[in-house]
């Protein structure tokens, strides 16, 4: 693949959507690690893959694609990534955060965590993914020891979003509050977003794809996310 | 009129002394008996007691048959999670590994949350099926592998992996005529089925024509008894065209969120349309804030006789106000005859 000028990138960039819409994982894969081989991880972050996840991400919340497109623009992502690491090329990893993520306490359903993860990491976040049913004093353990100032924490059922007030009154009980914010996310805050603030919540994000926007403004301790 | 015959006049488009209407109070029998949730989602004649005074309270037009799509799953294994306001769920899938999931077969009816779904029916048909439609809930056939194996795990499969796609189908086709039989034999009226993987929200284009659509045909088309489409969470007003012609499917529950006139034009007239309350937000809806909701909805219905005013997305909440129901049932009797 040679990459010319402003109008190729333009069309890879309009292929590679195609490609994620379609569900065509290896072939935008194949394209990104072309892309790469010729210019560079960091390009190919850069120049493809992010602003087509930020169009997919635009789409997503806007409901014009499924949620199925999203997690292939996901697993995208995660291929070009592992490949970025395993080939020990130029893509700056990590040079942000680390954040810490996890799966509230009796919540098993991962699927939207894992995507955070994906992007956050795609965006250049160190991610501690704890997994599954974490108890509170667990994010904020975790959180302390890697000196993450952001937790997010994700719930897909309302009787499991009720769980997230304790990671709340964990983070106020130790005078955390302020110091190290709380995103929380899942499907059911789709649906009431008024239960952001009401288990405790500093923000939240429409989709996966928009969380590394609802981080770095948490990050910052700047206006809260989307949807609160 | 008997409730039955005022469902009878909307499926077939006709004059009514009044519009049908029903909320979904499966789990509200629990707080009208004062009867523990895990006693009355695992006693039959418990559910029964609960759905009594549903009818003393409301008079709906169809009563439910229990509301815990979970048990469907939870037959196959897996952790369950109860609470006090709540219908149970599952709390683990019973399958980390895809490879392990095999087809229970007979076994489904042996097990005791599906015994008690079909004996709940049973009983509830017994009592009030000569007069009102007893509906049961069922867990859609595109759906209980996302059950079985997470979102994640089925969508992964759904995507990249069609031969183990295929098998899964498989099992929930027989797991859904299986269920449906028994649920019919014990007296069910007609079923109604939350999907949500045949929605382009969720699934690609793809997906939708080549797997999900040929599967939900056969099954609703094998099915003993007539299928109402249900929403399942996400606005269905843009995706009707693409559910209009599933065999043995009367009628479509519309997510609050939807247009009922807009339905009403994909679907043209005499089609049957349900909806569109929302029934989780009822329990933030002071008593005179649902009439006018309620009154609303039956406004923009009040020409469309195949119309019937129901509440959809999840159960009423066990907390909501008994007096903002009633406040439905009188924007219900204050709308008049359907003429």
């Amino acid at each position: 693949m040679t990459v010319g000028n402003t109008t190729d990138i333009e069309k890879l960039k309009e292929t590679l959507f195609s490609l994620m819409l379609d569900a065509e994982r290896e072939g935008a894969v194949a394209m990104l690690l072309g892309f790469a081989h010729e210019r560079g991880f960091q390009a190919a972050v850069n120049d493809l893959l992010e602003p087509v996840l930020q169009r997919v991400g635009e789409d997503w919340s806007r409901e014009r694609i499924s949620l199925a497109q999203g997690y292939v623009a996901g697993k995208i992502a995660e291929d070009v990534l592992l490949a970025a690491v395993s080939s020990h090329g130029d893509l700056r990893l990590d040079v942000k955060g680390p954040v810490v993520l996890g799966n509230v306490e009796d919540d098993y359903h991962s699927l939207g965590r894992k995507m955070v993860a994906v992007f956050l990491r795609a965006a250049g976040w160190k991610v501690v993914d704890l997994g599954n049913d974490v108890s509170p004093a667990a994010f904020v353990d975790a959180a302390l020891e890697h000196g993450a100032r952001v937790i997010g924490v994700s719930a897909m059922m309302l009787t499991t979003a009720e769980n997230i007030r304790a990671v709340r009154a964990e983070l106020d009980a130790r005078g955390l509050s302020g110091r190290i914010r709380l995103a929380v996310g899942g499907a059911v805050f789709k649906l009431r977003p008024e239960l952001v603030r009401e288990v405790g919540g500093d923000g939240t994000a429409a989709s996966a794809i928009q969380a590394p926007a609802l981080f770095d403004r948490l990050w910052a301790g700047g206006p809260e996310g989307e949807g609160t | 009129m008997t409730s039955l015959e005022r469902v009878l006049c909307a499926l077939r488009g006709e004059p009514a002394d009044r519009r049908a209407f029903t909320l979904t109070l499966s789990l509200y029998g629990a707080r009208l008996t004062g009867c523990p949730v895990r006693e009355y989602f695992t006693v039959p004649r418990r559910y029964l007691e609960g759905q009594r005074e549903v009818v003393d309270l409301l008079d709906p037009d169809i009563l439910f048959t229990p509301f815990v799509l979970p048990f469907e799953a939870l037959a196959y294994g897996g952790e369950e999670v109860w609470l006090d306001r709540f219908a149970p769920n599952v709390r683990k899938p019973p399958f980390r590994d895809p490879d392990l999931a095999e087809p229970l077969g007979e076994g489904l009816l042996l097990d005791p949350g599906v015994g008690y779904l079909v004996e709940a029916t049973r009983l509830l048909a017994g009592e009030f099926g000569a007069d009102r439609p007893v509906c049961a809930v069922v867990t859609a056939p595109v759906d209980l592998p996302a059950m079985l194996l997470g979102i994640e795990t089925w969508l992964e499969i759904l995507l990249f992996d069609p031969e183990r796609a295929a098998a899964f189908m498989h099992l929930s086709e027989d797991h859904f005529l299986r269920l449906t039989a028994a649920l019919f034999d014990a007296g069910a009226t007609f079923l109604a089925c939350p999907v949500m993987f045949a929605n382009l929200r969720l699934v690609t284009p793809g997906l939708l024509e080549k797997t999900i659509l040929p599967t939900l045909a056969r099954c609703f088309g094998l099915s003993r008894g007539p299928v109402v489409f249900h929403h399942g969470g996400n606005r269905i007003e843009d995706h009707l065209r693409h559910y209009a012609e599933l065999p043995n499917v009367p009628g479509f529950v519309m997510d609050p969120r939807d247009s009922l006139s807009r339905a009403r034009e994909i679907l043209g007239p005499g089609r049957l349309i349900l909806g569109n309350l929302s029934g989780p937000a009822l329990v933030r809806a002071a008593p005179e804030e649902a009439r006018v909701l309620a009154s609303d909805i039956l406004a923009d219905r009040a020409g469309d006789r195949a119309f019937i005013l129901a509440s959809g997305h999840a159960d009423v909440p066990f907390d909501t106000n008994p007096d903002t129901l009633l406040a439905v049932r009188r924007a219900v009797l204050d709308a008049g005859a359907v003429t």
